[in-house]
């Protein structure tokens, strides 16, 4: 989940918060083999052999938007049910051997995926096959399980959601912002779905999602993709295919007029977001819709930053997110204000420069400064065995093709000052937007 | 999106938090060695590291200098942090967007901020812009404007960016508290980024005051690392840094903090909160602690990891919490040991005698022969990972340099790891970690629903989150 205090933090935090731009080649399309097992579960493969380490993820096409009035968060739940138990293994043994190897494990939940990452020695392979496959074929459904985990749930969502401002907005203006596509629903779930699962809903949505042909696994780093393959095969590919889940078929109908949802909460420093309905993530104007977000909020010259932080201190904080999913969703503008501040003045400054931005185009100079950042973030990914895995995996699922991976500089060098007014002027209409504004709540 | 296991809570409490250590060292292992490097020192004492990394055409620097929050007024806490953010915001001849735009413009990245012990800008360009990333970093350093304007947007922004982050989530803050509660009168107790009040305080002659004082070749180290040319990087550093005068006072000296004794609690008040955080700690071991390979295995295995002792009871096996987890930070003295974990609010008590529990079961039992196996296992297993590109290198040899250790340090913990005992986890039980009866416990939570649970753990002070302060000492009397 996004952290708007990521850029006052960062510089007190990870050492890996830089990158840079270089030439648009990019190393290892050759290297990287891929296969589809019998059951139809991809297998990509990047060796890199420069530390004894692999990243692994395995990437479930199955996420929120995949969920129904009454179990949402139903596809975030798994990703801490994938963590206790299996017929085989006792809930906490997957954790216990995977560290005992040396291993170290995460997970993570979108509106459109779940995906589990591993990162460990190259020695310990096998058990991770291991480890992986029993829990897609064996999983175990055990009630008092069930029921504890739903505890660990509802403290994430307090913690997330509950008390905390920028979670609490973020999650009414996505609700806002869909009528029909089920993108409306919260990752985490609702509270009285959170609560209401049935140990029958849970059996079907495994059953239908977390099936071998509804998996690609990727793995980077010290490996040999041969025998990664065989172990696909000893530990994957057994576990039988099932029907294929059912796609998601509603189309979210065409914004009419703006929306705007106010909440008062305790708070001391105002909130705005505004949620633009734009493209998804495979549409051919990809890389001009990052570009354009890019120009709007990346780094202290970028456009909003500077004008809304810098010269009239309307924000404190400027940042903003594309979601890029299977399907048309948002692109995300999220500011924090001073304490004290108007948000109606806020949003007039906001508004001038997006209106700007989309009657003007931006400059050449803007443009060129988003492509050098945005190719030093990719360079930056790139540059470990866990950024492989992941960017790996993003363009085989959302781009429906690993390779596309190794382009991806091409792409955004070809972007020019026109399309980026062409994608300005669609997205940022006033008309397609979601506006939330969270106010200190009144005193009585 | 969403995540498993609360990563960002072991940042915000080891590393985003305002002190020194960080955990890139905690975590180097055998088979891990540094690559081969030059050093060199100045006639004026800038220290200077090259790490050649040819594999991509990209140089990251680290510039570290000595003193950071240390060299704060101990009454204006938040000087060093503002200072390092202005660095950036105008020097040489580049106002604050043009040096931005020199910046991003090419790609590169530069990022400053402070520590206890230290002020560090780090950042990485093309290898073709090291010229220009040598002459940012020689004006940011030598030549920063300190404009009066630049420093009260900046001011203003950090004293809402603290009202913003107690609105948001106490994780990112809760060891500020806790810092301020165990190490009071000591510079660790000091918040690095300032509070609220303290930033409101701070004019820009107390800026110039700190830079002319703790800025100068001496108290600099240089670390280069990737596609650089040794002679001419070392030729281009004498050129811009060369000349540069040693800084006007002798760096600020530490004496250890005292351990707490008995049991404190500071109850910060968050009317309506759901869930209550808490932050339990006291003082822990030095960077130089001579059993610290002994001591990651055995907070790994406590609180450093999913299967920990304190997430298995907490998260694991009872459901009451998202996560917990636990961990050293050690400076030149001891800074602090810390568990930090949260639970709905009527579960605070529950969550906090469970931990508690834990803590005293670790003190009686110790751990087992096959615990130490795993914890070893993980610790070397997940080493690597921690070096894989030049920015990982330039970050850890900086932090050697500051603590003037060597780079045995990082090439020993390799075998130290392998030759830890279960005698030696034993003495790290005993020397480092607090016993459960001593100990300063933070709690910010909904204090009308949980004031009279929490007596029983010690004496209570209180204050409110919105308070404008992370210290106690100064305490609003509330309504209630």
């Amino acid at each position: 989940m996004r952290n708007l205090f990521t850029s006052f933090f960062r510089h007190l935090a990870s050492p890996r918060s830089s990158g840079v731009a270089l030439e648009s080649a990019v190393p290892g399309r050759e290297s990287v083999r891929a296969t589809t097992l019998g059951n139809g579960m991809r297998i990509i493969v990047w060796p890199v052999h420069d530390i004894p380490n692999v990243a692994l993820y395995n990437w479930v096409r199955a996420g929120s938007r995949n969920e129904a009035p009454g179990i949402t968060g139903l596809a975030h739940f798994f990703e801490h049910m994938m963590f206790n138990g299996t017929s085989r293994r006792q809930p906490g043994e997957f954790d216990r051997l995977m560290e005992a190897q040396g291993g170290a494990n995460n997970a993570f939940t979108s509106d459109d995926v779940t995906v589990y990452q591993d990162w460990f020695p190259r020695g310990a392979l096998e058990v991770v096959f291991d480890l992986e496959a029993d829990r897609i074929a064996n999983l175990a459904f055990v009630r008092e399980v069930v029921e504890s985990e739903r505890g660990v749930v509802t403290s994430e969502r307090r913690l997330r959601v509950d008390d905390n401002n920028p979670g609490f907005l973020g999650e009414q203006v996505q609700a806002a912002a869909f009528v029909a596509h089920p993108y409306r629903f919260p990752t985490i779930g609702w509270p009285s779905d959170i609560e209401a699962w049935r140990l029958s809903d849970l059996q079907n949505f495994f059953k239908t999602y977390y099936a071998p042909n509804n998996l690609t696994l990727v793995l980077a780093g010290d490996l040999v993709p041969e025998r990664v393959f065989d172990l696909a095969r000893k530990y994957f590919e057994p576990i039988p295919r099932q029907t294929a889940p059912q796609p998601v078929r509603a189309r979210e109908p065409d914004q009419l007029d703006e929306r705007v949802v106010v909440v008062h909460r305790k708070a001391q420093t105002p909130l705005l977001q505004y949620a633009y309905k734009a493209p998804a993530a495979a549409d051919s104007r990809a890389a001009a819709v990052n570009l354009l977000l890019s120009i709007l909020v990346d780094g202290d010259a970028s456009r909003l930053h500077r004008s809304l932080v810098e010269d009239q201190r309307a924000a404190i904080e400027v940042s903003g997110h594309w979601q890029e999913g299977f399907d048309p969703g948002l692109l995300w503008l999220y500011l924090t204000l001073p304490e004290g501040a108007d948000p109606t003045h806020t949003r007039a400054l906001l508004d001038a420069e997006l209106g700007a931005v989309a009657r003007n185009g931006v400059t050449a100079a803007e443009l060129s400064r988003a492509k050098n950042l945005t190719s030093a973030g990719f360079w930056k990914k790139l540059a470990t065995i866990d950024g492989k895995a992941q960017l790996l995996g993003e363009f085989e699922i959302f781009h429906g093709d690993w390779s596309k991976l190794f382009d991806a500089p091409g792409q955004f060098e070809k972007v020019t000052r026109e399309d980026i007014l062409a994608v300005a002027r669609e997205i940022l209409d006033p008309k397609r937007r979601t506006v939330g504004v969270l106010l200190p709540e009144l005193e009585t | 999106m969403i995540g498993r296991f609360f990563l960002k809570m072991a940042a915000a409490t080891w590393q985003a938090a305002p002190r020194g250590p960080t955990n890139v060292l905690a975590k180097a292992g055998g088979g891990v060695h540094v690559p081969p490097h030059e050093r060199f020192v100045l006639d004026n004492g800038v220290t200077l590291l090259i790490v050649p990394r040819r594999d991509v055409p990209l140089v990251a620097f680290n510039a570290v200098l000595r003193g950071g929050s240390l060299g704060d007024q101990p009454a204006k806490p938040g000087v060093a942090s503002l200072l390092a953010g202005l660095l950036e915001k105008g020097a040489g001849k580049r106002d604050a967007f043009a040096f931005a735009d020199a910046v991003e413009g090419v790609g590169g990245s530069f990022a400053a901020g402070a520590n206890a012990e230290s002020i560090s800008v780090r950042g990485q360009f093309l290898a073709r812009d090291q010229q220009l990333m040598l002459e940012l970093l020689a004006d940011a350093l030598l030549r920063p404007r300190f404009e009066a304007e630049e420093l009260e947007t900046l001011r203003a922004r950090h004293i809402d960016m603290i009202k913003a982050a107690k609105d948001a989530d106490p994780s990112e803050l809760i060891g500020l508290y806790g810092r301020s509660f165990v190490f009071r009168g000591h510079p660790y107790g000091s918040p690095v980024i300032g509070s609220e009040s303290s930033l409101a305080a701070i004019t820009q002659q107390d800026v110039l005051d700190y830079y002319a004082a703790n800025f100068g070749a001496d108290r600099l180290t240089l670390v280069f690392a990737g596609d650089v040319d040794s002679s001419w990087l070392r030729r281009m550093v004498g050129k811009h840094f060369g000349r540069w005068k040693k800084a006007r006072t002798p760096e600020p000296q530490l004496v250890a903090a005292t351990r707490v004794r008995g049991r404190e609690v500071l109850l910060v008040d968050s009317p309506g909160a759901v869930q209550t955080h808490f932050w339990i700690g006291n003082v822990g071991v030095d960077r130089r602690y001579r059993q610290r390979a002994a001591l990651d295995l055995v907070n790994t295995l406590y609180g450093g990891r999913f299967t920990s002792i304190i997430n298995t009871e907490l998260r694991i096996k009872s459901g009451l919490s998202y996560g917990a987890r636990s961990g050293f930070a050690r400076g030149t003295v001891a800074g602090e040991f810390a568990i930090h974990s949260f639970a709905e609010t009527e579960n605070t008590e529950k969550a906090l005698d469970m931990t508690l529990q834990t803590l005293g079961g670790l003190k009686r039992d110790g751990v087992t022969g096959d615990m130490l196996e795993s914890a070893r296992a993980y610790v070397l297993g997940q080493y690597p990972l921690n070096f894989e590109t030049a920015a990982d290198w330039a970050g850890a040899l900086g932090e050697v340099e500051l603590f003037g250790l060597g780079p045995e340090y990082i090439d020993n913990y390799g075998s130290e790891l392998r030759r830890v005992t279960l005698q030696d986890t034993r003495q790290v039980i005993d020397e480092a970690f607090p016993a459960p009866e001593a100990l300063a416990i933070v709690l910010v939570g909904d204090a009308a629903r949980i004031r009279e649970q929490v007596r029983r753990y010690g004496a209570v002070s209180e204050m409110t989150l919105t308070q404008p302060a992370f210290d106690p000492r100064e305490r609003v009397v509330s309504s209630a």
